[in-house]
Protein backbone atom coordinates (compact mmCIF):
# COMPACT_ATOMS: atom_id res chain seq x y z
CA UNK A 1 0.00 0.00 0.00
CA UNK A 2 3.13 2.18 0.82
CA UNK A 3 4.59 1.42 -2.53
CA UNK A 4 1.10 2.57 -4.30
CA UNK A 5 0.67 5.75 -2.64
CA UNK A 6 4.85 6.38 -3.42
CA UNK A 7 4.12 5.75 -7.25
CA UNK A 8 0.56 7.43 -6.98
CA UNK A 9 2.12 10.53 -5.94
CA UNK A 10 5.48 9.75 -8.74
CA UNK A 11 2.79 9.62 -11.43
CA UNK A 12 1.22 12.68 -10.27
CA UNK A 13 4.33 14.81 -10.46
CA UNK A 14 5.17 13.24 -13.71
CA UNK A 15 1.48 14.56 -14.83
CA UNK A 16 1.89 17.82 -13.85
CA UNK A 17 5.00 18.10 -15.74
CA UNK A 18 3.19 16.72 -18.67
CA UNK A 19 0.40 18.82 -19.05
CA UNK A 20 2.30 21.87 -19.72
CA UNK A 21 1.63 23.80 -22.89
CA UNK A 22 3.63 22.26 -25.79
CA UNK A 23 4.45 26.46 -26.48
CA UNK A 24 4.84 28.44 -22.98
CA UNK A 25 4.96 31.78 -24.41
CA UNK A 26 3.84 34.51 -22.21
CA UNK A 27 0.37 36.54 -23.58
CA UNK A 28 0.87 39.23 -26.29
CA UNK A 29 -0.19 42.81 -25.98
CA UNK A 30 -1.42 44.54 -28.93
CA UNK A 31 2.47 46.59 -28.78
CA UNK A 32 4.20 43.35 -28.50
CA UNK A 33 2.95 42.67 -31.98
CA UNK A 34 5.13 45.41 -33.66
CA UNK A 35 8.06 44.64 -35.76
CA UNK A 36 10.25 46.88 -37.80
CA UNK A 37 12.11 45.91 -40.29
CA UNK A 38 14.50 47.92 -42.97
CA UNK A 39 16.70 46.90 -45.83
CA UNK A 40 19.40 49.10 -47.28
CA UNK A 41 21.11 49.09 -51.04
CA UNK A 42 24.38 48.11 -49.92
CA UNK A 43 26.20 49.67 -53.11
CA UNK A 44 25.07 53.14 -52.13
CA UNK A 45 27.63 55.53 -49.96
CA UNK A 46 25.09 57.43 -47.41
CA UNK A 47 27.96 59.88 -46.40
CA UNK A 48 27.35 61.45 -50.21
CA UNK A 49 23.28 61.75 -48.93
CA UNK A 50 23.14 65.28 -46.94
CA UNK A 51 19.62 66.59 -47.86
CA UNK A 52 16.24 65.22 -47.54
CA UNK A 53 12.66 66.05 -48.64
CA UNK A 54 9.58 64.83 -47.55
CA UNK A 55 6.28 65.28 -49.14
CA UNK A 56 3.08 67.05 -47.54
CA UNK A 57 1.32 63.60 -47.54
CA UNK A 58 1.26 60.13 -46.82
CA UNK A 59 0.42 57.62 -49.56
CA UNK A 60 -2.68 55.88 -48.01
CA UNK A 61 -3.76 52.35 -49.80
CA UNK A 62 -7.06 50.24 -48.59
CA UNK A 63 -7.17 46.85 -48.43
CA UNK A 64 -7.94 46.11 -52.08
CA UNK A 65 -4.67 48.36 -52.66
CA UNK A 66 -6.42 51.28 -53.95
CA UNK A 67 -5.53 54.60 -53.02
CA UNK A 68 -7.25 56.78 -50.19
CA UNK A 69 -7.58 60.19 -50.83
CA UNK A 70 -8.81 61.08 -47.20
CA UNK A 71 -6.03 62.08 -44.69
CA UNK A 72 -5.98 59.39 -41.74
CA UNK A 73 -5.39 60.97 -38.07
CA UNK A 74 -1.57 59.87 -37.52
CA UNK A 75 -0.98 60.76 -40.77
CA UNK A 76 0.80 64.21 -40.06
CA UNK A 77 2.86 63.10 -36.83
CA UNK A 78 4.48 59.92 -38.98
CA UNK A 79 5.54 62.84 -41.43
CA UNK A 80 6.48 64.81 -38.41
CA UNK A 81 8.72 61.95 -36.44
CA UNK A 82 10.38 60.96 -39.91
CA UNK A 83 11.94 64.35 -40.28
CA UNK A 84 12.49 64.83 -36.92
CA UNK A 85 14.84 61.26 -36.98
CA UNK A 86 16.11 62.20 -40.16
CA UNK A 87 17.53 65.55 -38.38
CA UNK A 88 18.36 63.64 -35.51
CA UNK A 89 20.87 61.68 -37.87
CA UNK A 90 22.37 65.08 -39.45
CA UNK A 91 20.53 65.29 -42.88
CA UNK A 92 19.94 68.76 -43.87
CA UNK A 93 15.96 69.53 -44.57
CA UNK A 94 16.25 70.88 -48.42
CA UNK A 95 14.58 74.10 -48.83
CA UNK A 96 12.74 72.77 -51.95
CA UNK A 97 12.68 68.79 -53.22
CA UNK A 98 14.28 69.58 -56.39
CA UNK A 99 17.47 70.46 -54.05
CA UNK A 100 17.41 67.34 -51.95
CA UNK A 101 19.71 64.33 -52.38
CA UNK A 102 17.01 61.62 -51.01
CA UNK A 103 13.30 61.85 -50.89
CA UNK A 104 11.56 60.24 -48.12
CA UNK A 105 8.18 58.74 -48.81
CA UNK A 106 5.71 57.03 -46.51
CA UNK A 107 2.72 55.32 -47.06
CA UNK A 108 0.02 53.67 -44.75
CA UNK A 109 -2.23 50.49 -45.12
CA UNK A 110 -4.67 48.36 -43.15
CA UNK A 111 -5.32 44.83 -43.64
CA UNK A 112 -8.21 43.02 -41.97
CA UNK A 113 -7.07 38.92 -41.79
CA UNK A 114 -9.44 36.12 -41.11
CA UNK A 115 -8.05 32.87 -39.79
CA UNK A 116 -8.62 29.71 -38.02
CA UNK A 117 -7.16 27.02 -36.13
CA UNK A 118 -7.82 23.19 -34.05
CA UNK A 119 -9.10 23.88 -30.22
CA UNK A 120 -8.54 21.02 -28.46
CA UNK A 121 -10.84 19.83 -26.25
CA UNK A 122 -11.28 16.88 -23.65
CA UNK A 123 -14.01 15.93 -25.90
CA UNK A 124 -16.16 17.05 -28.71
CA UNK A 125 -19.21 18.93 -28.20
CA UNK A 126 -22.14 16.92 -28.75
CA UNK A 127 -20.13 13.76 -28.70
CA UNK A 128 -20.15 10.71 -26.80
CA UNK A 129 -18.19 8.76 -25.45
CA UNK A 130 -15.63 11.46 -25.06
CA UNK A 131 -12.79 11.38 -27.83
CA UNK A 132 -9.71 13.23 -26.67
CA UNK A 133 -7.56 14.72 -29.14
CA UNK A 134 -10.34 15.57 -31.27
CA UNK A 135 -10.73 19.41 -32.06
CA UNK A 136 -13.52 21.89 -32.95
CA UNK A 137 -12.42 25.09 -35.37
CA UNK A 138 -12.44 28.45 -34.64
CA UNK A 139 -12.25 31.25 -36.92
CA UNK A 140 -11.34 35.14 -35.74
CA UNK A 141 -10.19 37.68 -37.57
CA UNK A 142 -7.93 40.97 -36.70
CA UNK A 143 -6.45 43.84 -38.39
CA UNK A 144 -3.03 44.74 -38.99
CA UNK A 145 -1.55 48.49 -39.78
CA UNK A 146 1.90 48.86 -41.67
CA UNK A 147 3.83 51.95 -42.39
CA UNK A 148 6.29 51.66 -45.10
CA UNK A 149 8.85 54.51 -44.92
CA UNK A 150 11.24 54.17 -48.73
CA UNK A 151 14.61 56.79 -48.80
CA UNK A 152 14.44 56.91 -53.09
CA UNK A 153 17.66 58.88 -55.14
CA UNK A 154 16.40 62.51 -55.54
CA UNK A 155 19.24 62.33 -58.37
CA UNK A 156 17.32 60.22 -61.20
CA UNK A 157 21.00 60.36 -63.35
CA UNK A 158 22.23 57.98 -60.57
CA UNK A 159 21.67 54.12 -61.21
CA UNK A 160 19.88 53.17 -57.65
CA UNK A 161 16.89 54.54 -56.92
CA UNK A 162 15.74 52.50 -53.56
CA UNK A 163 18.21 53.47 -51.05
CA UNK A 164 16.46 52.67 -47.62
CA UNK A 165 13.09 51.04 -46.59
CA UNK A 166 11.68 50.43 -43.54
CA UNK A 167 8.56 48.55 -43.16
CA UNK A 168 6.52 48.52 -39.54
CA UNK A 169 3.52 46.34 -38.77
CA UNK A 170 1.26 45.35 -35.63
CA UNK A 171 -1.79 44.42 -34.69
CA UNK A 172 -4.46 47.51 -34.75
CA UNK A 173 -7.52 47.94 -32.32
CA UNK A 174 -5.72 49.49 -29.18
CA UNK A 175 -6.57 53.11 -28.03
CA UNK A 176 -5.55 55.89 -30.57
CA UNK A 177 -3.05 57.26 -27.39
CA UNK A 178 -1.51 53.85 -27.65
CA UNK A 179 -1.34 53.22 -31.48
CA UNK A 180 -0.15 57.30 -31.38
CA UNK A 181 3.01 56.19 -28.96
CA UNK A 182 3.33 52.73 -31.03
CA UNK A 183 4.20 54.58 -34.56
CA UNK A 184 7.00 57.51 -32.54
CA UNK A 185 8.24 53.70 -30.94
CA UNK A 186 8.64 52.34 -34.04
CA UNK A 187 9.35 54.99 -36.46
CA UNK A 188 12.72 56.03 -34.20
CA UNK A 189 13.82 52.19 -34.01
CA UNK A 190 13.56 51.76 -37.78
CA UNK A 191 16.17 54.59 -38.00
CA UNK A 192 18.10 53.22 -34.67
CA UNK A 193 18.69 50.28 -36.41
CA UNK A 194 19.90 51.84 -39.65
CA UNK A 195 22.98 53.55 -37.96
CA UNK A 196 25.00 53.52 -41.99
CA UNK A 197 22.11 56.27 -42.72
CA UNK A 198 24.02 59.16 -40.50
CA UNK A 199 27.60 58.07 -41.74
CA UNK A 200 29.76 61.31 -42.94
CA UNK A 201 26.80 64.07 -41.10
CA UNK B 1 -3.59 23.61 -15.94
CA UNK B 2 -5.97 23.64 -18.50
CA UNK B 3 -7.74 20.53 -19.14
CA UNK B 4 -8.90 21.77 -21.76
CA UNK B 5 -5.83 21.54 -23.52
CA UNK B 6 -4.74 18.68 -23.55
CA UNK B 7 -3.97 16.65 -26.70
CA UNK B 8 -4.18 13.04 -27.77
CA UNK B 9 -0.35 12.47 -27.35
CA UNK B 10 -0.72 13.87 -23.81
CA UNK B 11 -2.87 10.98 -23.11
CA UNK B 12 -0.68 8.52 -25.04
CA UNK B 13 2.17 9.70 -22.74
CA UNK B 14 0.33 9.39 -19.32
CA UNK B 15 -1.42 6.30 -20.29
CA UNK B 16 2.12 4.52 -21.19
CA UNK B 17 3.52 5.64 -17.43
CA UNK B 18 0.86 4.31 -16.00
CA UNK B 19 1.07 0.91 -17.69
CA UNK B 20 4.81 1.36 -16.84
CA UNK B 21 4.06 2.24 -13.07
CA UNK B 22 2.07 -0.16 -12.54
CA UNK B 23 2.05 -2.96 -14.34
CA UNK B 24 3.50 -6.23 -12.15
CA UNK B 25 4.54 -8.20 -15.10
CA UNK B 26 8.19 -6.61 -15.22
CA UNK B 27 8.54 -7.15 -11.51
CA UNK B 28 7.58 -10.69 -11.14
CA UNK B 29 10.00 -11.94 -14.08
CA UNK B 30 12.73 -9.26 -12.72
CA UNK B 31 13.89 -8.91 -16.75
CA UNK B 32 12.91 -5.74 -17.33
CA UNK B 33 13.01 -2.64 -15.55
CA UNK B 34 11.68 0.98 -16.31
CA UNK B 35 13.22 4.66 -15.62
CA UNK B 36 10.81 7.58 -15.53
CA UNK B 37 13.25 11.11 -14.64
CA UNK B 38 12.46 14.57 -14.82
CA UNK B 39 14.86 16.12 -17.59
CA UNK B 40 16.61 19.39 -17.73
CA UNK B 41 18.06 20.20 -21.07
CA UNK B 42 20.96 22.48 -22.32
CA UNK B 43 21.28 23.51 -26.02
CA UNK B 44 24.30 22.67 -27.93
CA UNK B 45 25.82 23.87 -31.44
CA UNK B 46 23.16 24.95 -33.89
CA UNK B 47 20.14 24.60 -30.88
CA UNK B 48 21.92 27.07 -29.16
CA UNK B 49 22.45 29.43 -31.90
CA UNK B 50 18.51 29.27 -32.09
CA UNK B 51 17.93 29.43 -28.23
CA UNK B 52 20.30 29.87 -25.54
CA UNK B 53 18.03 29.11 -22.54
CA UNK B 54 18.30 26.39 -20.49
CA UNK B 55 14.86 24.04 -20.81
CA UNK B 56 13.36 23.12 -17.49
CA UNK B 57 10.85 21.04 -18.63
CA UNK B 58 11.46 17.76 -19.80
CA UNK B 59 10.44 14.39 -19.33
CA UNK B 60 12.26 10.76 -20.06
CA UNK B 61 10.59 7.05 -20.45
CA UNK B 62 13.31 4.48 -20.30
CA UNK B 63 12.33 0.88 -20.79
CA UNK B 64 14.98 -2.06 -20.82
CA UNK B 65 15.31 -5.08 -21.16
CA UNK B 66 18.32 -7.35 -19.47
CA UNK B 67 19.81 -9.37 -21.60
CA UNK B 68 22.43 -10.51 -18.84
CA UNK B 69 23.85 -9.18 -15.06
CA UNK B 70 25.24 -5.97 -17.01
CA UNK B 71 24.11 -5.33 -20.19
CA UNK B 72 20.45 -3.87 -21.34
CA UNK B 73 19.01 -3.04 -24.35
CA UNK B 74 15.42 -1.24 -24.48
CA UNK B 75 13.33 1.61 -25.81
CA UNK B 76 13.99 5.39 -24.93
CA UNK B 77 10.59 7.72 -25.38
CA UNK B 78 11.79 11.87 -23.60
CA UNK B 79 10.09 15.11 -24.10
CA UNK B 80 12.29 18.48 -23.47
CA UNK B 81 10.95 21.95 -24.06
CA UNK B 82 13.38 24.90 -25.20
CA UNK B 83 12.02 28.53 -25.24
CA UNK B 84 13.07 31.57 -25.39
CA UNK B 85 10.88 35.01 -25.35
CA UNK B 86 13.19 37.97 -26.58
CA UNK B 87 12.66 42.00 -27.87
CA UNK B 88 16.31 41.64 -30.00
CA UNK B 89 17.65 43.29 -33.19
CA UNK B 90 18.14 40.43 -35.71
CA UNK B 91 20.14 40.83 -38.34
CA UNK B 92 19.89 39.91 -41.41
CA UNK B 93 22.51 38.38 -44.06
CA UNK B 94 19.95 38.63 -46.93
CA UNK B 95 20.39 40.94 -50.20
CA UNK B 96 19.59 43.28 -49.44
CA UNK B 97 21.06 43.48 -46.26
CA UNK B 98 18.72 44.51 -43.17
CA UNK B 99 17.52 44.05 -40.08
CA UNK B 100 14.30 43.39 -38.10
CA UNK B 101 13.24 44.31 -34.51
CA UNK B 102 10.69 43.01 -32.24
CA UNK B 103 9.61 40.36 -29.53
CA UNK B 104 10.68 37.07 -30.47
CA UNK B 105 8.94 33.42 -29.26
CA UNK B 106 11.37 30.52 -30.43
CA UNK B 107 10.47 27.26 -29.51
CA UNK B 108 11.78 23.91 -29.81
CA UNK B 109 9.55 20.49 -28.64
CA UNK B 110 11.73 17.54 -29.38
CA UNK B 111 10.71 14.10 -28.75
CA UNK B 112 13.62 11.63 -29.18
CA UNK B 113 12.18 8.30 -29.89
CA UNK B 114 15.21 5.83 -30.16
CA UNK B 115 16.20 1.90 -29.50
CA UNK B 116 19.17 1.97 -26.72
CA UNK B 117 21.97 -0.66 -25.02
CA UNK B 118 23.43 0.00 -21.83
CA UNK B 119 26.66 -1.43 -19.77
CA UNK B 120 26.60 -1.47 -16.63
CA UNK B 121 29.88 -1.46 -13.93
CA UNK B 122 29.80 -3.18 -11.32
CA UNK B 123 27.36 -5.27 -8.90
CA UNK B 124 23.25 -5.32 -8.88
CA UNK B 125 22.48 -3.60 -5.11
CA UNK B 126 25.09 -1.66 -5.23
CA UNK B 127 25.47 1.66 -6.86
CA UNK B 128 26.03 1.08 -10.51
CA UNK B 129 27.62 3.70 -12.89
CA UNK B 130 26.84 2.89 -16.67
CA UNK B 131 27.03 3.85 -20.15
CA UNK B 132 24.90 3.55 -23.09
CA UNK B 133 23.92 4.52 -26.46
CA UNK B 134 20.59 5.30 -27.86
CA UNK B 135 20.06 5.75 -31.63
CA UNK B 136 16.81 6.37 -33.74
CA UNK B 137 15.75 10.02 -33.81
CA UNK B 138 13.79 13.32 -32.44
CA UNK B 139 10.28 14.78 -33.14
CA UNK B 140 11.09 17.96 -33.27
CA UNK B 141 8.39 20.82 -33.36
CA UNK B 142 10.26 24.26 -33.81
CA UNK B 143 8.48 27.28 -34.03
CA UNK B 144 9.70 30.70 -34.65
CA UNK B 145 6.99 33.46 -33.85
CA UNK B 146 7.83 37.10 -34.31
CA UNK B 147 5.24 39.90 -34.20
CA UNK B 148 2.19 38.49 -35.81
CA UNK B 149 4.37 36.55 -38.11
CA UNK B 150 4.88 32.70 -37.26
CA UNK B 151 7.16 30.17 -38.61
CA UNK B 152 7.56 26.14 -38.26
CA UNK B 153 9.07 23.32 -39.09
CA UNK B 154 7.64 20.06 -37.32
CA UNK B 155 9.71 16.82 -38.64
CA UNK B 156 11.54 13.90 -38.09
CA UNK B 157 15.23 14.33 -37.35
CA UNK B 158 17.66 10.93 -37.14
CA UNK B 159 19.80 11.47 -34.25
CA UNK B 160 21.93 9.48 -31.24
CA UNK B 161 22.23 10.47 -27.93
CA UNK B 162 24.99 9.02 -25.93
CA UNK B 163 24.42 8.74 -22.28
CA UNK B 164 26.23 7.97 -18.80
CA UNK B 165 25.14 7.57 -15.09
CA UNK B 166 24.45 6.11 -12.54
CA UNK B 167 21.56 3.86 -10.50
CA UNK B 168 21.52 4.04 -7.38
CA UNK B 169 19.50 1.09 -5.14
CA UNK B 170 17.41 2.56 -2.63
CA UNK B 171 14.57 -1.11 -1.76
CA UNK B 172 14.36 -4.36 -3.19
CA UNK B 173 12.77 -3.15 -6.58
CA UNK B 174 13.40 0.64 -6.86
CA UNK B 175 16.28 3.17 -6.51
CA UNK B 176 17.17 6.23 -8.11
CA UNK B 177 18.70 6.95 -11.54
CA UNK B 178 20.65 10.33 -12.76
CA UNK B 179 22.35 10.48 -16.20
CA UNK B 180 23.30 12.70 -18.90
CA UNK B 181 23.04 12.51 -22.38
CA UNK B 182 23.95 14.38 -25.50
CA UNK B 183 21.57 14.73 -27.65
CA UNK B 184 22.35 14.89 -31.34
CA UNK B 185 20.45 14.96 -34.55
CA UNK B 186 22.15 14.26 -37.99
CA UNK B 187 19.35 16.06 -40.09
CA UNK B 188 17.08 18.04 -40.18
CA UNK B 189 16.07 22.16 -40.49
CA UNK B 190 15.32 24.52 -38.29
CA UNK B 191 11.99 26.51 -37.94
CA UNK B 192 12.90 28.50 -41.16
CA UNK B 193 14.18 25.79 -42.94
CA UNK B 194 17.76 26.51 -43.06
CA UNK B 195 19.57 22.99 -42.66
CA UNK B 196 21.17 22.66 -39.04
CA UNK B 197 22.14 19.87 -37.04
CA UNK B 198 19.94 20.18 -33.78
CA UNK B 199 21.74 19.26 -30.74
CA UNK B 200 21.24 19.41 -26.59
CA UNK B 201 22.25 18.48 -23.45
CA UNK B 202 19.83 16.53 -20.89
CA UNK B 203 20.56 16.12 -17.16
CA UNK B 204 17.93 13.50 -16.18
CA UNK B 205 17.13 12.28 -12.73
CA UNK B 206 14.34 10.07 -11.10
CA UNK B 207 12.94 6.86 -10.45
CA UNK B 208 13.80 3.64 -11.86
CA UNK B 209 12.24 0.26 -10.88
CA UNK B 210 13.88 -3.31 -10.94
CA UNK B 211 17.16 -1.78 -10.77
Amino acid sequence: MRKTTFRIIILLSFTIVILQSCYPGEELTYSDTDIVATFYNKDVNFATKQTFAVPDSIIRIDENGNPVSDPGPFDQQILNKIKSELLALGFAEAAAPANADVLVIAAVTTSTWASGGCYYSWWYPGWYPPYPGWCYPVYYTYKTGSILIAMLNANANEAESGLWIAGINGLLGDSNTSTSSRINRDIEQAFNQSPYLGDGK
Amino acid sequence: MKITNIKFWQLITIAALVILMFSNSYSQRQQWYGALTYSVSIPSGDTKEFIDEIGWRGIGLDYRYLVNKNVTVGLYFGWNVLHKRSEELTQLETDPPGAIYGIQEKTINSFPIMASAHYYFGERKKIRPYVGLSAGGFIMLQRYEIGIFLFDNDQWQWGIAPEAGFVIPVERDFGLILNGKYNMAFTGENAVGKEVNNAYWSINAGFVWEP
